[in-house]
């Protein structure tokens, strides 16, 4: 998201900070564009250099205290001049009494001005957690995202190679779909991506030739989950006999979305070819590989160690003139 | 491999929006060509061959989305869709 309406935001948040809005609703129409937050003592002091005036202004015990020590006119000025500038919103945490001027003269530049009785700790926290999560970097996907043994697994490949149907397969398995067809994706974190359905199609699938079905009405809450991090992407491609396919898994393949890497599997398909389990071992070989062991390399290993005596007992033999 | 992309913009005149049926319409339109089809609405973009990213976008009577085509057939699909959608989807 680019920009999150005040409004928007004091809807969201209203409950969960306890926000009372302290004077018009004039400033609902504003938008924050940032994820930061800040807290404008040094602004409300006179140092206006370097002033975030484009994030949201937290107001603490000790601006308050500081405005509330100011006299009337120092006050005034002080307010006029931070509030001339472009502010989305501001919330005062911790609220006890506040000079009555401050959401005026707010209103007076149309700028909302909400209290919550949390600790500036436990708002800023709350708050902070929740811009991140309105300004992470997102990306919708064509594919389907199914949880398997733990494991988020992405199905992508073209339109009718019968994504769809592998994740049902995998439903009727035990395994929980978290979105099929359009997967939201969402950087939360450096390194995590984490995929969702849309509010819309929560668990909704398309199955060619029967139409629109409801997997929560069909398989239960079970069978379902709102959100996975997405660990392996398994493309589907129609089998091509001059393509060259991954034979022995010593090196990993990466594919990357929003800057996160997740490893990438290309699987040919084909009719009579049982992709379920196949996603099965997919998500098992991952596990195994988390927890240290690598069986394309363990496998080589063993190898390379089988030859290397057989040619020690070969060298051996051939210096034996007995 | 084709790079170029033509695109056109048009706004939604059938009273119900893109619902289920005009959805169908035009995945079933977008299939029977090879060129990928990209619908834009917002900042977000689906792909027109999938019924269920169609309706996703839940794109009511007046919105604007852009359709975009790649590929070998892109043209006469561009002029279709955009047909399809002046026609209301022959809903009314």
């Amino acid at each position: 998201m680019d920009r999150l309406q005040v409004g928007a935001f004091f809807q969201d948040m209203r409950e969960r900070l306890g926000l009372e809005l302290a004077n018009s609703p004039k400033g609902l129409s504003r938008f924050i564009i940032q994820k930061n937050l800040h807290r404008p003592g040094l602004a409300l002091a006179g140092f206006l250099d370097l002033f975030a005036y484009d994030r949201v202004q937290v107001l603490g015990n000790t601006e308050i205290q500081f405005l509330r020590s100011l006299i009337p006119e120092a006050l005034a000025k002080s307010l006029e001049r931070v509030l001339a500038f472009d502010i989305p919103c501001l919330v005062l945490s911790a609220v006890g009494a506040f000079p009555p001027e401050l959401p005026e003269i707010a209103e007076a530049h149309s700028i909302c001005v909400f209290t919550s009785k949390l600790s500036t700790t436990e708002l800023s926290q709350i708050l902070s957690n929740y811009l991140d999560d309105k300004f992470a970097p997102s990306l919708v996907v064509h594919g389907s995202l199914v949880d398997v043994y733990g494991t988020g697994l992405l199905f992508t490949g073209r339109s009718g190679i019968g994504k769809s149907e592998i994740a049902l397969d995998l439903i009727e398995r035990g395994h929980r779909l978290v979105s099929d067809d359009v997967v939201m994706l969402i950087k939360k974190t450096e390194g995590v991506l984490i995929g969702t359905g849309s509010e819309m199609l929560k668990h909704f699938m398309e199955i060619r030739g029967v139409g629109i079905i409801d997997v929560r009405q069909m398989f239960g809450v079970r069978a379902i989950r709102l959100q996975k991090r997405v660990e392996t992407e398994v493309e589907l491609v129609d089998w091509d006999e001059k393509q060259d396919y991954e034979r022995l898994g010593l090196e990993d393949q990466y594919k990357s979305y929003l800057g996160v890497q997740i490893p990438y599997i290309r699987l040919p398909i084909y009719p009579g070819k049982n992709i379920t389990v196949i996603a099965e071992t997919i998500a098992l070989n991952l596990h195994l590989k988390v927890y240290g062991f690598h069986p394309a390399r363990d496998f080589n290993r063993a190898l390379m160690e089988t030859i290397l005596d057989k040619s020690k007992v070969r060298s051996y033999l051939e210096k034996d003139y007995e | 491999m084709v790079t170029t992309v033509v695109a056109q913009e048009v706004t939604l005149k059938n009273k119900l929006g893109l619902h289920a049926r005009p959805a169908a319409h035009l995945v079933r339109l977008a299939a029977q060509y090879k060129s990928n089809v990209v619908l834009v609405k917002d900042d977000t973009r689906i792909d027109a061959k999938s019924i269920m990213g169609v309706m996703m976008l839940a794109a009511e009577k007046g919105a604007t989305l852009t359709i975009e085509c790649q590929g070998e057939d892109e043209e006469e699909l561009l002029a279709k869709l955009v047909q399809l959608v002046e026609d209301k989807f022959y809903e009314e």
